[in-house]
C-alpha cells in the first residue's frame, strides 16, 4: 500500500483542523487574561496560571454550584431512565397484554416529538403544578426518555424464554425475575444508555433555561451563558475558557474511560428513528 | 405491571403537553388570561409576518448548510479512518474531540474565537492582511459562522455513524474487490455505496432534523440572540422569543408546530426512501 503516508499525513491535519479549538479551550485555561489575547497565539502557556482562572471563574459565578446542579439534574436522569426504561422494556418484550403493541408504539411516538414542541405546554403544565423554579420542575419532567424504553425492548427480546420460565417454575416472583436474572443480563446495554441520558441531560439547554430563574437552581449549561460576554469592556476569556473545561470534564472522562459504551451509545442513538 | 410507571409518565410529560400544545397553537394566551380561542388566526397571521419570515428563511438556509457539507465531509472522514493505519485510533479519538463538549461550551469557545481581532481572523484573514474580521457582526457573516461552528461538531459525529455503517459491510466483499483489483475509487463505488444506502439516509435526515431545531448557537454567540438585524434568527429561538420574552404562547406554539411538520415532513422522505430497500 503506498498511499498509506498521505493517508496518515491526511488524517493527521484533519485532527488537528478539528481539536483546534478544543486546544485553545483547555491551554487558554491555564493563561493570564492578556496572553489568551495574544495574536499570534500562544499553543502552550508562557506564564503558567496553575488553576488561578477556575478561582476566578468562581467569583464571578456560582460556577460549583452550577457544577453540582448538573450533576444532580443529570444522575437523577440516568438512574430513572436507566431503571424505569429497563423495567418497560422488559415488560414490552417479554409479556403479551391488551394493547401492547398500541402502547409501544404510542411510547415510541414521543421519540419523534422534538422538545421544542414540547416546551411552551410544559412550561406552562408545570407552572399549574407551582414547580417553576423549583428542582421538581427542573428534574421531573425529563427524568424519563423514550428512547430508554425503545432501547431496553430491543435488548431485552433477546433474553431467552427459557431462562424466564425457569425462574418461574423455581417460584420466583416476576419483579424478583427482573431484577435477579434480566437486569444482571442487560448491564452492557445500560451501561451504554447510561452514558447517552447522562450527555443529554449534561448538555441540556433549553429547558433549564426556561424553567429556572434563580441562580442558586442554574444547571451549569445555562450558567455558561454568565461567562459568555467576551466583548465587555473587562474581558475574562481565561475564565470563561476554564468554566467551559470544568462544563466538558465529565464528557470527556466518559469517552476516555468507557470509550466502546459511549460509541455504541452515541450509534444506537442515532439508528433509533 | 411493569410498563406503568413509564406509560404514565409518558402520558403526562409526553402525550398530554403534545396535545395541549396543539390546543394552545389555536388560542390566544398570555398566561394570566384563560385561553381564548382563536382557530386557525395564529398560523394565517405567521405567514404575514415579517419575524417569522425571516426565522423560517433563516432556518432553511442553516438546514442547507448543517446538512450537504455534513454529510459529505463526514463520508470522508469515515473513509479516511476506515482503514488501519499507524496510530489510527488515537488520531480518530482527536478528530472526535468536538463532539464532546455541550453545545452551550461550544458557542462559548467560538464567541472568542471568533472576536473580530481574534484568533480566527490572525489564522484565516493574516494570509490577507486582515487583522480585523467582524464575524458575528456581519448580517452575511454571522449566519455562515453559525453553519460552519455547527458542522464543525457535527462531522465527527456523523463519522461515528457512517463508520458504524462501514463496518456492517462483510469484509470478504471488499477483500474480493481488492483481489479482483479493483481500486480505492472503484471499490467504493460498487461495494461500499450500495451497501452504505440507508446509512445515507440516516445521515441525511437526522442532520437535517437537528439542524431545524438549532437555537442555542444562535442564542449564545452573537451579542444579542437572532443577531445582528435578525440574521441568526431561527424558528428556534423564535418559539423562545414569543413564547417567553413576549408571552404570546399562542404564536409560541403555532411556531413549534410549523417545525414539527416540517421534521414530519422529513422522517416521511426518510421512511420513504427505506420502504424502497
Amino acid at each position: 500500500m503506498t498511499e498509506r503516508p498521505i493517508r496518515i499525513l491526511v488524517a493527521v491535519a484533519a485532527a488537528a483542523i478539528f481539536a483546534f479549538p478544543i486546544w485553545f479551550m483547555v491551554s487558554s485555561a491555564f493563561k493570564a487574561e492578556p496572553e489568551v489575547h495574544a495574536i499570534p497565539m500562544h499553543f502552550l502557556p508562557h506564564d503558567f496560571q496553575g488553576f488561578a482562572q477556575f478561582r476566578l471563574a468562581a467569583e464571578i459565578a456560582p460556577l460549583w454550584r452550577y457544577f453540582l446542579n448538573s450533576w444532580i439534574y443529570a444522575a437523577s436522569h440516568v438512574g430513572i431512565t436507566v431503571f424505569f426504561g429497563a423495567l418497560a422494556g422488559f415488560g414490552f418484550a417479554k409479556y403479551r397484554f391488551p394493547g401492547r403493541t398500541l402502547l409501544f408504539l404510542a411510547v415510541l411516538s414521543t421519540i419523534m416529538v422534538p422538545f421544542q414542541v414540547l416546551v411552551v405546554p410544559l412550561f406552562v403544565e408545570v407552572k399549574w403544578f407551582g414547580w417553576e423554579n423549583s428542582y421538581a420542575g427542573l428534574i421531573i419532567p425529563g427524568m424519563m426518555n423514550a428512547f430508554g424504553v425503545f432501547m431496553m425492548r430491543q435488548y431485552a427480546s433477546d433474553l431467552p424464554d427459557e431462562l424466564i420460565e425457569a425462574a418461574r417454575v423455581d417460584g420466583a416472583g416476576e419483579f424478583h425475575i427482573f431484577l435477579r436474572i434480566a437486569l444482571p443480563l442487560l448491564l452492557p446495554a445500560l451501561a451504554s444508555l447510561a452514558i447517552i441520558v447522562f450527555i443529554w441531560s449534561w448538555g441540556n439547554f433549553l429547558w433549564p433555561l426556561v424553567i429556572v430563574q434563580d441562580k442558586d437552581l442554574n444547571v451549569l449549561s445555562v450558567g455558561m451563558t454568565s461567562y459568555s460576554q467576551p466583548y465587555q469592556r473587562e474581558p475574562m476569556w481565561g475564565a470563561a475558557m476554564a468554566a467551559s473545561t470544568v462544563a466538558t470534564l465529565p464528557i470527556a472522562a466518559l469517552f476516555v474511560f468507557f470509550q466502546r459504551y459511549f460509541v455504541k451509545g452515541l450509534t444506537a442513538a442515532a439508528v433509533k428513528g | 405491571m411493569f410498563v406503568l410507571p413509564a406509560v404514565g409518565f409518558f402520558a403526562a410529560f409526553n402525550v398530554f403537553p403534545m396535545l395541549f400544545g396543539l390546543y394552545l397553537s389555536f388560542t390566544d394566551y398570555d398566561l394570566l388570561n384563560p385561553p381564548l380561542w382563536v382557530g386557525f388566526d395564529n398560523f394565517v397571521n405567521l405567514f404575514a409576518d415579517r419575524l417569522f419570515l425571516t426565522a423560517l428563511h433563516n432556518t432553511l438556509m442553516f438546514v442547507l448548510g448543517a446538512t450537504l457539507p455534513v454529510w459529505a465531509l463526514s463520508l470522508l472522514a469515515a473513509l479516511l479512518f476506515d482503514q488501519a493505519f499507524r496510530g489510527r485510533d488515537i488520531i480518530k479519538a482527536t478528530f472526535f474531540l468536538p463532539v464532546l463538549p455541550p453545545v452551550v461550551v461550544v458557542a462559548v469557545i467560538w464567541r472568542v474565537l471568533l472576536h473580530p481581532n481574534g484568533v480566527m481572523t490572525w489564522l484565516i484573514g493574516g494570509r490577507w492582511g486582515l487583522t480585523e474580521i467582524r464575524w458575528l457582526a456581519d448580517a452575511v457573516l454571522a449566519p455562515l459562522s453559525m453553519i460552519a461552528v455547527h458542522d464543525w461538531a457535527a462531522i465527527p459525529f456523523f463519522m461515528v455513524i457512517w463508520l458504524a455503517g462501514l463496518a456492517g459491510i462483510p469484509a470478504e466483499l471488499r477483500e474480493a474487490a481488492a483481489l479482483d483489483g479493483a481500486g480505492p475509487v472503484r471499490s467504493f463505488w460498487y461495494i461500499e455505496l450500495p451497501h452504505l444506502r440507508a446509512t445515507a439516509v440516516l445521515v441525511a435526515a437526522l442532520s437535517s432534523i437537528n439542524a431545524f431545531q438549532t437555537f442555542a448557537l444562535q442564542y449564545v454567540i452573537p451579542t444579542d440572540p437572532g443577531g445582528p438585524a435578525n440574521s441568526t434568527l431561527v424558528l428556534g429561538l423564535l418559539v423562545l422569543k414569543y413564547g417567553f420574552q413576549y408571552f404570546r404562547m399562542g404564536d409560541a406554539a403555532a411556531v413549534s408546530m410549523v417545525m414539527f411538520v416540517m421534521i414530519l415532513i422529513v422522517t416521511m422522505i426518510q421512511l420513504r426512501f427505506n420502504r424502497r430497500d
